[in-house]
């Protein structure tokens, strides 16, 4: 069906795609995780309450999370174009999809981080924990498996924004589906590329619950 | 006998809950001493205030005003670095038990030393012994969600003993459990309060849990304490409408009196005279018969006590002389409403 260059072509696409989501998912969590954490820990239930900070970084990531992807995608051009020095490219579309996925992952570990027993915590500051310990030693630890379910959906949702990225020129799966099947009519092509997202998404989803539910000791 | 001293004590203690219009004041001025080496017992009905009054010994409830001592030192006047550090000599358990999920119940035990900065080996080698102290060595390895209820808990006192405590607070410890796996884990408090010489710190609405092991008691009733004395002595005469109504009516079913019932009296007997037939005397001696409402008998740290609600005679010369027939041989009697 394909020839050798064709072949060729979704293949470097595949490779590119699996490393700008693997990558943004990354620097998504050296955002989100931290911001998660400061989400909890300032709550105004937390273990250390700073309630105006915590509404201050709520209403930001309320904020871009409610843009969606494709029109921040635009929107943040300016910025893009004085940050990175140009618009279109991979490295263009991975500020855009910092943006987006840094605070969706907040969310993501805040509501892991608070579905801990909050009589567990009770128990480790009777025992004279400080919040850092709290944090560290109680809050993560039990959260695990369900930050690493987290992680599987971070993952896959991090794989359609760089697909939609594919549109202003960052390359991968989604751009060729947007250069041959929408631009030129190709929809065979246009079809494989969604198989082959389909197939990704499949893979890291089942994974993560895979290893999630491995490490649960709840079962 | 040797002067008592305090382990803990609370000086003045409110405790005030912002609510959206007004506050609601939860403590009352609490004034509270809890000697070394016992079981104090805490007992109130369901929002009397028992939770927020422990939670208020180790600070995870600041009091709004007041002061609380602990072996001498004054916490509430301890910055949270401080009282972090002070917290180590408190050991708390709670009647969920929560446990880290994800923790074997060894690493659970060793979970405070880590916390305080105990070296990893030492640490191991303390929690075995701690969960052989509580009779778990077999199932150290085993997560909590594979543990009973009392097994989840006697990891909880093992960890909970971990730092070495001077005291041990139990919110409602006993309160998930069933009978038998409660009357386990009493008799092990009172063996670590044994041998240990840890103090103890029961809260608690069933009387019986009371009964079992504390050697004083303090009723709490709308954030105030309306009685404090030794068990035995509230036991006996309790002298509030609310010591009457937990001393009576725990363990039974309020709503199967049905009407009020005239000139009843709650009669105990304590040990020996259990076993006299001074009831049968009686009525051979007056020449008329009382009326057997409820009765029956518990193992208290004094003693064996038969209790029994009595009805006496309406003749009011009768009645009054078969009561006087029962103080002389030592048996408490004493007018109740019994509806
Ligand atoms: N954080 C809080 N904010 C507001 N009100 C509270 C708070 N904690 C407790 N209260 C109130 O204080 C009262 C006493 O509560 P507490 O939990 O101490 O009762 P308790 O004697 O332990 O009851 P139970 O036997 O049901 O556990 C209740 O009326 C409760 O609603
Ligand atoms: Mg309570």
């Amino acid at each position: 069906m394909f020839e050798q260059g064709m072949l060729l072509l979704v293949g470097e696409a595949f490779l590119e795609t699996l490393f700008m989501t693997l990558v943004s998912t990354f620097f998504a969590y050296v955002i989100g995780l931290p911001l998660g954490m400061l989400l909890v820990v300032s709550d105004k239930d937390g273990i250390y309450p700073i309630v105006s900070l915590n509404k201050i970084f709520g209403v930001i990531i309320n904020f871009i999370r409610s843009v969606p992807f494709l029109i921040l995608l635009v929107a943040i051009t300016p910025i893009t174009k004085i940050v990175v020095g140009t618009v279109i490219g991979p490295k263009a579309a991975s500020l855009a999809l910092l943006v987006a996925a840094g605070p969706f992952v907040a969310r993501l570990v805040e509501s892991s981080l608070k579905e801990v027993d909050k009589g567990v915590v009770e128990a480790a500051q009777s025992m004279g924990a400080s919040p850092f310990q709290i944090m560290t030693k109680v809050l993560l630890p039990e959260a695990t498996p369900s930050l690493l379910l987290g992680f599987a959906i971070a993952v896959t949702t991090i794989l359609g924004y760089s697909a939609m990225a594919g549109i202003c020129g960052a390359g991968g799966l989604g751009a060729i589906a947007i250069n041959y099947g929408y631009y030129r009519g190709d929809k065979e092509i246009m079809y494989v590329m969604v198989v082959l997202l389909v197939l990704i998404v499949q893979v890291f989803q089942e994974l993560g619950t895979r290893i999630s539910r491995h490490s649960d000791k709840r079962l | 006998m040797e002067e008592k001293e305090a382990m803990i004590q609370l000086r003045g203690v409110c405790k005030r809950f912002p609510q959206k219009k007004d506050t609601i004041e939860v403590l009352h001025n609490i004034d509270l001493d809890i000697y070394k080496g016992e079981i104090f017992g805490i007992i109130g009905l369901s929002g009397a205030g028992k939770s927020t009054l422990v939670r208020c010994i180790n600070l995870l409830e600041r009091p709004t005003a007041g002061q609380v001592f602990l072996d001498g030192m004054e916490l509430t006047s301890l910055g949270e670095k401080e009282l972090r550090v002070q917290r180590h000599s408190m050991g708390m358990i709670f009647q969920q038990f929560h446990p880290l999920m994800q923790k074997t119940a060894l690493e659970n035990v060793m979970f405070p030393m880590k916390i305080s900065g105990v070296p990893k080996e030492k640490a191991q080698e303390r929690a075995k012994e701690l969960l052989e102290l509580v009779g778990l060595s077999e199932r150290m390895l085993s997560y909590p969600a594979q543990l009973s209820g009392g097994q989840k808990q006697r990891v909880a006192i093992a960890r909970a003993l971990a730092t070495e405590p001077k005291v041990l607070l139990c919110d409602e410890a006993t309160s998930a459990l069933d009978p038998n796996t409660t009357a386990g884990v009493l008799s092990l408090l009172k063996d670590i309060n044994e041998r240990l010489g840890i103090t103890i710190v029961v809260i608690t609405h069933e009387m019986s849990v009371i009964q079992k092991i504390c050697s004083r008691v303090a009723i709490l009733d709308g954030g105030d304490i309306a009685e404090i004395g030794s068990v035995e002595e509230i036991f006996r005469s309790p002298k509030t409408q609310i010591g009457r109504e937990l001393v009576f009516h725990d363990g039974e079913k309020k709503e199967a009196y049905v009407g009020h019932v005239p000139y009843c009296y709650r009669t105990v007997f304590k040990g020996d005279s259990a076993n006299e037939p001074i009831l049968g005397n009686m009525m051979i001696e007056y020449g008329a018969p009382v009326n057997i409402l409820s009765g029956n008998t518990r193992n208290i740290k004094g003693g064996v006590f038969g209790q029994m609600i009595l009805q006496f005679p309406e003749d009011a010369e009768v009645r009054g002389k078969m009561i006087q027939y029962l103080r002389d041989r030592k048996v408490e009697v004493e007018e109740v409403e019994y509806v």
